[in-house]
């Protein structure tokens, strides 16, 4: 787990850039692409560039509290870049003793809970548990396990049974698929655990962020570190929300930049888009995360 | 049907009710238990005796060909033939007194209060939730709450404008909710329909009543849904958006849209420029204010809501956000459209109005409670068992129908997702009588009602939509299984207002037509309405020129004439490819009248009816009624066959549709405004008949054809054979028959006469000012004129060397590929590319 003591900022280049084989005469997108500001983090600095010129740009907060950006493009274009570029210091976070959490039959109590930590109870359409989940999660959960415990526990497990695969997956494959094959990316991962998580009465909510590009010398590389990245946040009680990352088996500390928070991916996704026209068209992503000099 | 008692004009008296036989153990709408006739049908019930029985039938009938006519229709689910099923109105009224009309109107009024109260907390502070007087599964849980719609302030407050209550009346006379619609409440049209097909059945009935008149309730909500534009405008913009023709109750949003003056579209027609909605019209981009929405809220916006919508219009939240649009009902408001809500409700009404609830829900119990679950598994047998969410699947469950294994099966689905299911205490459904042509039935019945937000608070339909068993055993009312409907009449007290449904009452807003409100899509359907139109009258008229020639002569006598036609509507895939002249009588029959009206596939004719029949639906709100009962009138007569079919029968059908044809013409030159819609109508019908003129020729002086024998049928099929004959006095003869059919631009049927129509019309479309001069489609169309003015027809009349006519084809083939580019050209310009037009 992380060894991180001091706060570190860290200056933030994330580039989407649509090329389309034809003219689009019109677009409308919507970019969650500005850092959250949080008890462990805050957003120095934040820009967003959208290339060529919006013709619309509005910003407000979300259901969930990220930032959400509307924008549109009104004139004829072949391609479009969007350039976010934020500077955040990340403060150090220390999961509780693990020990010292409350059995995890407990987490999901609504007479005690917080209301948003209610709302991370249920599923959304397309996030939804499988029995054989339950099943896969259940060795992990035995009566009475501190809860913190109990979720390093599924997170190791699902950091050694899960393959990384760019190729096995995409946004439109299930989680029962997810499962079946036992591969996927980061996403993958992050929406089966929260399934899990769910399913048994703990709620979890879905993180997505950045990893740091090339950690320091001595610091291994993450997994995920060259595009956004994501995972969760369960809500321990009396401690409240504690993030873990099963791709990378860890819970974040300095090394994770939060951009959004919400209930799935499609509550967070950095930008979407409706695109009249356009044909074909090709997406190139480029995050770029790396300390700023002091 | 048995010999009437009592003939017309007879004095005997008739008793309407002799023989009625409700079913006791439940409340009747027109008998007390004790047997007799409740007061508040008396007027009625003497009212019809004094037509008398035979009258009643007879005007039953007119009633069911008006609906018929009118088109008044419903479409059923999954089931092919229950598209545009006709509408069923029973011919007694449910009879509503004023006194117990008013204590529903005020519950209602309060109801609606309630649940717009309830919306505007959960999409903003959520101290229902915070406070637990709701529980939180309820919202969270059900698909239908919309986070992305959180936070969007509504004008005036206003989440719910349209409310629908179901009501049930229980064996002591109490009414009671089953369930209320929030999301996109339907059959206010129906509703109405079903008023003025009643109202013209029975004047005298209805005059002797004093029924309070419905127009009132939906001028108010008119006029309310028009002061909420976001911004103030002289003439604010309120468009109806269905998801289109296939949805169920499509006929109303046509309905409806026609009858409050909005513009009837679809999500494709609308755009999102600047944070505000725009329809797109073929004189470009005007701005929305209002969106009365029959789309569900989750289908609006690819953007923000479902992603897999291709129905929505992309940043309409975003522009409902920013203030700039008006939707009714508000996005969201399907969150409370869950049975489990009135479990609730009578909390709810003290924590939000300070008030107790005036109007029960049947007893409602949710399972995600505990205590509420076990109440339901322990009397499943008197539950009618429902699911909590939206999409609801399948009808509700009534526990006491299920076999052992079913209720075992329901049982442990419950006790896995109880938060899923929700358990009513079934209610034996009241009784109303209805007609069946000869006497009274007992049939259980659900009454629907309508509450619209009206200036600051809401306005009860006096009257509503009642909707009966399908038969007497079932007690289950659903349209979608084939139920029937009534009228519903409150009486009054004092005198009825005078307000009228056919001529409303001067009313603030312009009524004035914006030329500019056709949608391109419309444009679009309307040009292809010309082509179908045209079409189906060509092939009508193809066919009639063989069918003809069967009926003068025996059918064995062959003439070149007859056996060139066949070859030639062979060619033309109008009947079966393997078909020769000479026809035996077998042929005849079977193969060739049996192709033409016979249900199944292959027949080119009825595929062109139905394509005709499809495109007409879709720009329903644009026909007159008139027009849509010619259209009905036309499938009539080609789909009236039975048993066997005779040649002079289906000379006859033919005959018929030929005239029913005119009629449709005949609406579209004498009663459509001369807008943009007419021109694209008129432009699609002057294409296709240039079009099938030319395939038509090519055809009949094809090699292997005698063209001789097709002059005569030429001339009949392009109506021109009196012409002919009154110029010439002669046998017809190519090149003076070209001049007619080609040339000629004073005869109607003409190729240069389609050319110089279509010439006029291109050149009143609008045009982008940055477009070049003359555009293309002005282009194409003056290339067609000359090559006709520079045909030399009197040589291209005379067979070459080879026999052939090969300037003659190539006359037709270079126009025949200058109407398939101006098809292409219209298309590409203002329909599917409108927004490519507008700035």
């Amino acid at each position: 787990m992380s060894a991180d003591v001091s706060p570190v900022t860290y200056d933030i280049v994330h580039a989407t850039r649509y090329s389309y084989s034809e003219s689009v005469s019109v677009s409308h997108h919507l970019a969650r692409l500005s850092p959250r500001s949080l008890p462990h983090q805050s957003c120095l600095q934040h820009t967003l560039d959208v290339e060529p010129a919006a013709a619309v740009l509005s910003t407000h907060a979300d259901y969930f509290g990220n930032d959400a950006t509307f924008f549109a493009m009104q004139g004829a274009h072949r391609g479009l870049t969007v350039t976010s570029r934020s500077c955040v210091s990340v403060r150090p976070r220390v999961p509780p003793q693990a020990s010292a959490t409350l059995p995890w039959e407990q987490a999901g109590d609504h007479g005690s809970l917080p209301l948003d930590a209610i709302e991370a109870l249920f599923d959304s359409a397309s996030l939804r548990a499988a029995p054989e989940f339950v099943a896969y999660a259940r060795p992990s959960f035995p009566a009475g396990r501190p809860l913190l415990e109990a979720v390093a526990d599924l997170t190791a497990r699902i950091f050694e049974d899960f393959t990384f695969d760019p190729d096995a997956t995409t946004v439109a494959t299930s989680l029962t698929d997810v499962f079946r094959l036992r591969r996927g990316v980061c996403q993958d991962f992050t929406r089966f655990e929260i399934a899990c998580l769910r399913e048994l009465g703990i709620p979890a909510l879905y993180v997505s962020g950045y990893l740091e590009t090339a950690p320091p010398p001595g610091m291994p590389r993450r997994v995920g570190a060259d595009a956004s990245h994501a995972w969760l946040s369960f809500h321990c009680p009396s401690v409240g929300w504690i993030d873990v990352d099963p791709t990378n088996n860890l819970f974040p500390s300095t090394g994770h930049v939060t951009l959004a928070r919400g209930l799935d991916y499609s509550d967070v996704s950095p930008i979407r888009g409706v695109i009249l026209g356009g044909g074909q068209h090709t997406l190139q992503v480029s995050v770029d995360v790396v300390r700023a000099s002091a | 049907m048995e010999s009437l008692t009592h003939p017309p004009g007879s004095t005997a008296p008739w008793q309407l009710l002799a023989g009625y036989q409700p079913r006791g153990h439940v409340h009747d709408e027109l008998v007390a238990p004790g047997g007799e006739l409740r007061p508040h049908y008396d007027t009625f019930v003497r009212s019809l005796e004094a037509l008398g029985r035979h009258e009643l039938a007879s005007r039953w009938e007119n009633a069911k060909r008006t609906i018929r006519d009118n088109g008044v229709t419903y479409n059923v689910y999954g089931d092919p033939e229950g598209v545009d099923r006709p509408w069923t109105l029973d011919m007694i009224p449910l009879v509503v007194p004023s006194s117990e009309w008013s204590r529903l109107e005020a519950a209602l009024v309060q109801r609606a209060r309630l649940l717009n109260s309830i919306l505007a907390d959960l999409y903003g502070p959520q101290r229902l939730l915070h406070e637990r007087h709701m529980p939180a599964p309820l919202v969270f849980g059900n698909p239908g709450f919309l986070r992305s719609c959180h936070g969007i302030a509504v004008p005036r407050g206003i989440h719910l404008h349209l409310h629908a209550v179901d009501l049930a009346r229980s064996p002591d006379g109490q009414w009671w909710v089953l369930a209320d619609r929030t999301q996109a409440p339907s059959g206010a049209g129906y509703t109405l329909e079903n008023r003025i097909v009643l109202s013209r059945s029975l004047p005298e009935a209805f005059r002797d009543c004093q029924v309070q008149r419905l127009a009132s309730f939906f001028w108010a909500q008119r006029d309310t849904l028009t002061a909420l534009a976001p911004s103030p405008r002289d003439t604010p913009r309120v468009v109806l958006l269905t998801p289109g023709p296939l949805n169920e109750t499509y006929f109303e949003h046509a309905y409806l849209a026609r009858y409050l003056g909005f513009t009837l579209v679809e999500g494709g027609d609308l755009t999102v420029r600047d944070r505000r909605v725009f329809i797109k019209t073929l004189d470009g981009l005007q701005p929305v204010d209002v969106i009365v929405r029959r789309l569900d809220d989750s289908y609006c916006d690819p953007l923000e809501l479902r992603a897999d919508s291709t129905l929505g219009i992309a940043g309409l939240v975003d522009a409902a956000r920013a203030g700039n649009v008006t939707m009714a009902n508000a996005l969201g408001s399907g969150a409370i459209e869950t049975a489990a809500i009135s479990r609730f409700l009578p909390g709810l009404c003290r924590t939000l109005l300070g008030e107790e609830l005036r109007l029960p829900s049947v007893p409602t119990r949710w399972c995600g409670e505990p205590g509420d679950l076990q109440i339901v598994l322990e009397h499943l047998d008197q539950m009618v068992i429902k699911r909590t969410f939206p999409p609801v699947s399948g009808q509700p469950i009534f526990g006491r129908t299920l076999t052992p294994l079913q209720r075992a099966a329901l049982v442990s689905e419950i006790r896995a997702h109880p938060g899923e299911f929700v358990g009513q205490d079934e209610v034996p459904l009241s009784t109303a009588p209805v007609w069946n042509g000869q006497k009274l039935e007992s049939r259980s019945l659900v009454l629907r009602m309508y509450v619209a937000a009206a200036g600051d608070s809401y306005a009860v339909m006096p009257g509503g939509l009642t909707r009966i068993a399908v038969s007497g055993e079932v007690p289950i009312v659903s349209m979608q299984r084939g139920g029937g409907s009534k009228d519903t009449w409150v009486l009054t007290d004092g005198p009825v207002s005078p307000m009228s449904l056919l001529a409303p009452p001067t009313i603030r807003i312009h009524r004035e037509r914006r030329s500019g409100d056709l949608p391109s899509r419309v444009a679009d359907n309307l040009f292809w309405l010309g082509r179908y139109a045209e079409r189906v009258e060509h092939s009508v008229r193809l066919l009639r020129s063989v069918v003809a020639r069967l009926a003068d002569e025996d059918a064995s006598d062959v003439t070149p004439e007859r056996t060139a036609l066949v070859r030639v509507l062979v060619a033309l895939e109008l009947l079966p490819a393997g078909l020769r002249d000479p026809l035996s009588a077998r042929d005849v029959e079977q193969e060739l009248l049996a192709s033409l009206f016979r249900p199944g596939p292959g027949s080119r004719m009825r595929e062109t009816l139905e394509d005709l029949r499809r495109i007409a639906s879709t720009v329903r709100d644009r026909l007159s009624i008139d027009t849509w009962r010619i259209l009905n009138q036309l499938r009539q007569d080609f789909l009236l066959r039975r048993g066997r079919i005779q040649v002079d029968d289906a000379l006859l059908h033919l005959d018929r549709m030929i005239t029913d044809l005119a009629a449709f013409s005949g609406m579209e030159m004498e009663n459509m405004t001369r807008g943009h819609g007419w021109r694209f109508l008129d432009i699609g019908r002057r294409l296709e008949r240039a079009a099938n003129m030319s395939t038509l020729l090519t055809q009949s002086l094809s090699t292997g054809t005698a063209h001789h024998a097709m002059l005569g049928p030429l001339l009949e099929i392009a109506d021109s054979t009196m012409t002919y004959r009154r110029r010439y006095f002669a046998q017809p003869q190519l090149p003076l028959v070209l001049d007619l059919l080609v040339a000629d631009a004073t005869n109607a049927r003409s190729m240069a006469f389609q050319v110089a129509q279509l010439a006029d019309h291109v050149d009143h479309l609008p045009r982008d000012q940055r477009a070049p001069s003359p555009a293309q489609e002005q282009q194409i169309v003056t290339h067609m004129a000359e090559a006709i003015a520079s045909a030399d027809l009197d040589a291209q009349g005379q067979p070459d060397e080879h026999g052939s006519f090969a300037e003659l084809h190539g006359l037709l083939l270079t126009i025949s590929d200058d109407l398939r580019r101006l098809s292409d050209v219209v298309t590409y310009y203002y329909f599917s590319h409108a927004e490519v037009r507008v700035s």
